[in-house]
């Protein structure tokens, strides 16, 4: 292998990319569904509470 | 409704006006878009001598002459298109893919009666992937010498495996 | 208007069936697993292949090895940009929700692989042609699309009203595809110090088998990774623009949204 770093610097460039790009898509679908869920759940107790209240 | 319709024949009209500007401006300075000149271009309208250019074509086989001056190697060869060709000299280290028959773009200007004098040669490579056995094989069989040119058509020789292209160099 | 419809109202129709947000998501959550496995299984099997148990090249030995990274990289460059300039149009024409919010996400996705297209490039250029970058037509091409990415990355972002953004980035985008068949032909065109395509549609490739196999499988591995990456992207991009709607109290009072997708569902 003559011009091996340059083989190994093009191969190890490809595999950071895909790691940076897929951890990262990752991670923010993660943070994204638990700040949703956070919501949603937030404003289904606040419905309750509003609709209990229109009752009493 | 009929404002999608229109918004699309407008895209439509946008795009192609801008397709075609390009094309023009393109075409226009097709010239100056060009990386090198070839040696017949060179001969017809040579370069002012102060002036940069780049010179690309084949190296002639059998043209490559090198001599020595202290660690430098000083290098001297014909560049071809066919039709005309153009002597080259090269002070330094030539690239690991020239070689004979090889495309090169050599970056320099011409001296009156010196020929081309390069400060820089890049070498150019095909667009032909063949193992190393594959091309010994076609050159045993005689049907290539890639000092001479192009390999054969490819369908000829791009489903031969590595063992089969061996045992064709063995058995001559 | 007549009673028929048109062929854009109906191709309209068929956008705008899966340009609901709610829509998309059930379909991400299933084809998830379906891009991302085949991707990662290929493009490894792609790489060790070409790296290990493909042969070197008869002149540039084993720099060649470069090539399973960087062309599948090109293609995706440009295929990637072309993807950019579908949903410019359909942004443009239709005013398709989902388009606006995918064209935010392939942008950096495309910007990352021009980027890793041109440094491979480079890597290959500096042993193989003597220079790390040469002004030539191919190459020069290629960096205007990388620069195209990076303006509608910047412009799409630009505006305080998303739908500014996304219209001014979607005319962006196609403008910018007139680049394409430049990157294309110009190789055919123009003299280049790169070399012109092995493959194409018109007669065999000019590449042992034994090296366009790994190519190829490479090739599909990387796209189906982009297209995991993108939708992936794409998945949570949905899920903030509804955050934000949320947050911006415009669905105080209501009991749930237009779509009804039950918060169980974006569980992956």
């Amino acid at each position: 292998m003559t011009h091996l770093p340059y083989i190994i610097a093009s191969y190890g460039l490809a595999f950071g990319l895909a790691l940076f790009l897929s951890v990262g898509a990752a991670l923010r679908l993660r943070r994204d569904r638990a700040r949703l869920a956070a919501l949603e759940c937030a404003r289904g107790r606040r419905d309750r509470v509003t609709r209990r209240g229109e009752t009493a | 409704m009929k404002r999608k319709t229109r918004r699309l024949w407008l895209v439509i009209a946008c795009v192609g006006a801008l397709g075609g500007a390009a094309a023009l401006t393109l075409s226009a300075f097709s010239s100056n878009i060009q990386l090198f000149m070839t040696p017949s271009q060179i001969d017809a309208k040579p370069p002012p001598a102060d002036r940069t250019v780049r010179l690309g074509g084949m190296v002639v086989a059998g043209s490559v002459k090198q001599e020595r001056k202290g660690d430098t190697p000083i290098n001297r060869f014909e560049v071809t298109d066919g039709q005309s060709a153009v002597t080259v000299s090269f002070e330094g280290i030539l690239p690991d893919l020239f070689r004979e028959g090889q495309s090169v773009v050599a970056v320099g200007s011409m001296v009156p009666g010196g020929g081309f004098v390069a400060s820089e040669v890049l070498a150019k490579h095909d667009e032909t992937y063949m193992p190393k056995e594959v091309a010994e094989a076609l050159q045993k069989s005689g049907k290539w010498d890639p000092k001479f040119g192009p390999p054969p058509n490819a369908a000829s020789w791009n489903a031969m495996t590595q063992k089969e292209a061996s045992a064709a160099v063995q058995g001559k | 208007m007549s009673a028929t419809p048109t062929l854009t109202e109906r191709a309209g129709a068929l956008f705008h069936r899966y340009a609901n947000p709610g829509r998309f998501l059930r379909l991400g959550v299933k084809l998830q697993p379906w891009l991302t496995w085949p991707a990662l299984i290929l493009s490894l099997t792609g790489l060790v292949w070409g790296l290990f148990f493909s042969p070197a090249d008869w002149q540039q030995g084993d720099s060649v090895r470069i090539m399973y990274v960087h062309v599948p990289c090109a293609w995706l460059a440009s295929s990637g940009y072309f993807a950019l300039a579908v949903c410019s149009v359909l942004s443009l024409v239709w005013r398709h929700p989902l388009a606006d919010l995918a064209a935010v996400e392939i942008g950096p996705v495309g910007a990352c692989i021009t980027a890793t297209c041109l440094a491979t490039g480079s890597l290959w250029g500096k042993p193989m042609w003597g220079t790390w970058w040469v002004w030539d037509a191919r190459l020069t091409s290629v960096l205007v699309l990388f620069f195209l990415y990076l303006g509608h990355i910047a412009l799409i972002r630009a505006f305080d009203d998303p739908q500014r953004g996304y219209r001014a980035a979607a005319i962006l985008a196609l403008a910018g595809a007139v680049d394409l068949p430049i990157i294309k032909f110009s190789v055919q065109w123009w003299n280049t110090l790169h070399q012109p395509d092995s493959i194409g549609l018109r007669g065999a490739p000019t590449m042992s088998h034994a090296m366009l196999w790994p190519l190829l499988v490479c090739t599909l591995g990387f796209t189906l990774g982009f297209a995991a990456i993108v939708v992936a992207r794409l998945r949570a991009g949905v899920m903030e623009s509804r955050i934000r709607s949320l947050l911006s109290g415009q669905h105080r009072g209501e009991p749930s949204p237009a779509d009804g997708t039950p918060v169980g569902e974006y569980a992956a």
